[in-house]
């Protein structure tokens, strides 16, 4: 699939999500349930800030010192018979991971739920040498099988469907022919999917992080998913963001504690998975045959930038779920796999400014993200930062826009200028609101007053009055 | 067993290195002392009794059926446990404390009253999963308890396999009280040093708090979708 | 003590005397002196939001001269005072400036803030008679970390009758110039808060920020509804 999911036009894909009424109701009521269980379990704890000042502190000291646990995890990986291949960008890991399927012969693949996947478009990759990939996440299969339609939210991956719309793809693409009830719907992806994990030569899984002190990789899941994947078929290939590591298991506790809270508001997942290259002697169950896929892919220049905290990211989507913007645009809106704040601050780092040079300024820095966020990334911050190289650096504001700030700022730095445009502001506005303010005016007032009337500027300013108490005149 | 290998690595590390504005790390990096450590905050001097009383609240909330029984009444409170299941088949771990805790020949008595029950064998290989694929109850052992949760920790190994968990359609976990600590943090530093003594960590660890669910379609939980559809746990006050 | 005040640009432009003229009575009656800078604009974060940072480092030089010699400096706008607190990371690379916009942040306060904080007053003797709901500006509950001041003062103010707003941590969607680029989005993000206000049957909303009080009480003006906005300083400023 890759990053980009649209070649529409940011502000036409607004148009559609901002016109899908069902989408938004979901939406809105999925950030309204996410958000209150995740207050619920956050509060509970009484200490939530104590929680994420430690989280922010175990994520910078990773990210500095990345290349120091990556070494250790890849050496724990082999040192027990796993392989690690080091990634430096989509197509390289796609060689890998098809070279590897292609040695082992394998046809079925079945897959647990992995973001990074997606981003390097490993499905395209594998399907193009014939394999049948399966995705098992209920949500991703339910995507997949509706001829791939994008997901709209990172953890909730179908969320701007509907039960309707699900029975009518099941119908259409698997002859189903039950009722819509969500428990009916799942028993039969259950059967469905049942008999893909068990003829899968092959199970592809994401990774939630890597252990460094012992080559695990984890994996956090409500389904059980990711568990057949790595259960029955005899290899497994792990791909992971190269960011997605921790030192020891004790600060996994701490990360996935937070993950689990902030994501979904429970206190684990159903399952949290440590899974620790193959299978031992005696054992029956588990891969012979282990990879992990470590991916760069454009992550290593967010390092030592700026936007280093972006990389301590653990995709648990808190600040997509509070985020107004998102709500009302839906997350296909973004054009990237990355919806919300979180995408918008990473989208752009990841696939440069041309096609994504809207989404920094799609945001009120209202910084409800940045409250959410467990691990303190201040992405209302960032999203600035991304303004100021896209005028600055890239040269990407309007002539008209470049002019307009060059006068602002050369009025709000002259206070004559300054006193001479207050004074002139009441008549200005009066003139073009009209007499019930609802004037059109032009320009960015135009925009303004397309939807709302401007104050009425009626008597006498601020400066006025006072300079009269200061003479001693009465109001 | 064979070393795996390793590809590609040094231009990889050498770019973050040098995007950190430094040469690559080759002495060890010690950990930080954080500045905070709220977990240690959870349950905090709890006695095993007021934890066991936190594990049963949680277990409630994430729909794991939770029986607590003595040491004497086992026998009696396993058979109708199973019943409840609906009996039919069992596969159970191949694991010491079934016979410790009286539980093997409480197995046989099942079998003769007409249940299929396995246990899992390492030298019958695939036909394991075959088995467990078809049975009705998977029996383990909760290595670790997490009472914060409602979690049973299991630690994999050739008897303990990870399918007895996984593919029954239903799960029954015997958890011993003196297995029951307050929260992840506590089994996370047992398989600390698990890793750091032992050199292999165990290929499979399960940190399971109940039925397997989800939420994809409109938000709405359902219970059991690729794991089993239902969990038991009976806690054996062994102190 | 002695109180410069900073108007703000939207006060002083766009507005009439009411926020400004309330803010100097309020902290007057409070036995605070009222310092006003004349040379005084604006905080520049219209062209910080914009991305326009070489820009707003010349405004932001104006404001740290014009108010160099305050004791305090006391606005009645989160926002505004937020953006102030924002001038030192605009001069990270500046030995000269950074430390006196470092002096700047740390004596800017928001009008409430002040009362609450600094002079330790919650009920300054108001009294209004209405049936009120407040909205939580953003940048001042998160930016500026300010979530009490405003809820302290208003629940000592005789007359109010006070309904909570739902949703009352969601963004107005003015932004800046995000309501005028950002057009169809901000045009949802205020009509669910006006959505919320009507919710409440209040026929006053209450706000510490004129721009999100403009944008709410444009679209309001726009519906032809009849919910009025004011500003906090006036209510703070009302006497029977």
């Amino acid at each position: 699939m890759g990053v980009k999911i649209s070649n529409e036009k940011f502000f036409d894909r607004v148009d559609k999500g901002i016109k899908d009424t069902f989408m938004r109701k979901a939406v809105s009521e999925a950030q309204s349930r996410l958000e209150g269980r995740k207050i619920e379990v956050t509060e509970e704890l009484g200490n939530w800030e104590d929680w994420r000042d430690l989280s922010e502190e175990i994520r910078q000291h990773t990210l500095e010192n990345l290349d120091y646990y990556l070494e250790q995890f890849a050496r724990n990986v082999a040192k027990q018979g796993g392989h690690v291949f080091f990634a430096g960008n989509a197509e390289e890991a796609n060689d890998y991971i098809t070279s590897v399927v292609k040695k082992k012969n394998a046809k079925n693949i079945v897959k647990s739920k992995s973001m990074v996947t997606e981003e390097i478009g490993m499905n395209e990759a594998l399907e193009e040498i014939g394999c049948n990939v399966v995705e098992s996440d209920l949500g991703e299969w339910i995507l997949q099988l509706d001829d791939h339609d994008p997901p709209s939210h990172i953890v909730v991956p179908a969320l701007h469907k509907n039960k309707e719309q699900i029975r009518e793809t099941f119908n259409k693409k698997r002859q189903y022919d039950k009722t819509s009830d969500p428990d009916e719907l799942a028993k039969f992806a259950r059967q469905e999917l049942r008999k893909d994990f068990l003829a899968a030569e092959v199970g592809i899984t994401g990774c939630n992080f890597a252990v460094a002190e012992s080559g695990s990789v984890s994996l956090v899941t409500n389904e059980g998913n990711a568990r057949l994947a790595t259960t029955l078929p005899e290899t497994q290939i792990t791909v992971m963001g190269m960011e997605r590591i921790v030192p020891t298991w004790k600060e996994l506790d701490i990360l996935v504690t937070m993950l689990c809270r902030s994501a979904v508001g429970q206190k684990l997942t159903s399952y949290i998975t440590g899974l620790t290259a193959t299978k031992e002697q005696g054992d029956v169950d588990g891969p012979e045959e282990f990879h992990v896929v470590i991916v760069d892919n454009g992550r290593s220049k967010i390092l030592g930038t700026k936007f280093q905290s972006a990389l301590q990211c653990i995709r648990c989507a808190a600040c997509i779920n509070v985020c107004p913007v998102y709500r009302h645009v839906g997350g296909h809106s973004y054009g990237s796999i990355y919806p919300g704040p979180i995408g918008a601050v990473l989208t752009p780092l990841l696939e440069g400014y041309e096609d994504y040079k809207e989404l920094p300024f799609a945001s009120s820095l209202c910084a409800a993200c940045t409250d959410a966020c467990p691990v303190k990334i201040p992405l209302h911050e960032q999203l600035v930062e991304h303004r100021r190289i896209i005028v600055e650096q890239e040269g990407k504001s309007s002539f008209g826009e470049k002019l307009a700030m060059k006068g602002y700022a050369f009025g709000a730095s002259t206070p004559s200028l300054y006193q001479m445009g207050i004074k002139g502001a009441p008549t200005f506005i009066n003139t073009i609101a009209g007499k019930d303010g609802d004037g059109k005016g032009a320009g960015p007032i135009k925009l303004w007053t397309d939807i709302r009337n401007l104050p009425k500027s009626t008597g006498q300013s601020f400066r006025k009055w006072y300079n009269n108490r200061e003479k001693g005149g009465n109001d | 067993m064979a070393t795996g290998t390793i590809q590609n690595q040094d231009k990889f590390l050498d770019k973050i290195a040098n995007q950190l504005g430094r040469k690559r790390q080759t002495k060890e990096v010690e950990l930080p002392a954080w500045k905070k450590a709220p977990q240690y905050d959870v349950f905090k001097g709890l006695s095993m009794d007021e934890l066991l009383a936190q594990f049963v609240i949680q277990c409630e909330k994430i729909h794991a059926n939770v029986v607590v029984t003595k040491m004497n009444e086992l026998e009696e409170i396993f058979h109708e446990v199973i019943q409840k299941l609906g009996g039919e088949s069992i596969v159970y771990w191949n694991d010491s404390r079934f016979e410790t805790y009286g539980l093997t020949a409480a197995l046989t008595q099942e079998k003769e009253e007409g249940i299929s029950v396995h246990e899992w064998k390492s030298d019958l290989g695939k036909k394991n999963i075959e088995i467990a694929e078809r049975a009705n109850i998977g029996i383990t052992f909760s290595d670790i308890t997490l009472a914060e949760s409602g979690t049973v920790v299991l630690l994999s190994d050739s008897g303990k396999a990870r399918s007895v968990s996984l593919l029954p359609q239903k799960h029954l976990a015997i958890i011993p009280k003196s297995t029951i600590v307050p929260r992840m943090t506590q089994a996370s530093e047992k398989i600390h040093e698990i890793s750091k003594n032992e050199g292999r960590t165990p290929s499979c660890i399960n940190f399971i708090s109940g039925p397997s669910n989800s939420a994809d379609i409109e938000l709405r939980l359902v219970v059991g979708v690729h794991g089993p559809v239902e969990v038991t746990y009976i806690v054996i006050d062994d102190m | 003590m002695k109180v410069s005040l900073f108007l703000t640009c939207l006060a002083d432009a766009a507005y009439p005397a009411d926020v400004g003229r309330s803010t100097v009575e309020v902290l007057e009656r409070l036995g605070c002196e009222i310092d006003f800078p004349k040379n005084q604009t604006c905080c520049g974060q219209p062209a910080y939001n914009s991305g326009f940072h070489r820009e707003t480092r010349d405004v932001a030089k104006h404001m740290i001269r014009t108010f160099e010699h305050a004791d305090y400096i006391v606005s009645p706008s989160g926002s505004c005072v937020a953006m102030l607190k924002e001038y030192p990371h605009l001069f990270e690379d500046d030995p000269e400036w950074i430390g006196r916009a470092k002096k700047l942040a740390d004596k800017s306060y928001e009008l409430t803030q002040f009362i609450v904080n600094v002079l330790e007053v919650e009920d300054v003797g108001a009294e209004f008679e209405g049936k009120v709901t407040y909205h939580t500006s953003c940048h001042m509950t998160r930016l500026l970390g300010e979530r009490e001041a405003p809820m302290k003062l208003l629940k000592n103010v005789k007359g109010l009758n006070f309904t909570e707003l739902p949703n009352k941590q969601q963004c107005c969607g003015f932004g800046g110039t995000f309501s005028v680029k950002m057009l169809p989005i901000s045009e949802q993000m205020v009509d669910e808060k006006v959505q919320h206000i009507e919710e409440t049957n209040a026929d006053i909303l209450i706000g510490a920020d004129l721009g999100c009080l403009m944008n709410i009480g444009g679209r309001i003006d726009r519906q032809g509804k009849s919910v009025k906005v004011m500003h906090i300083a006036e209510i703070l400023n009302s006497q029977k």
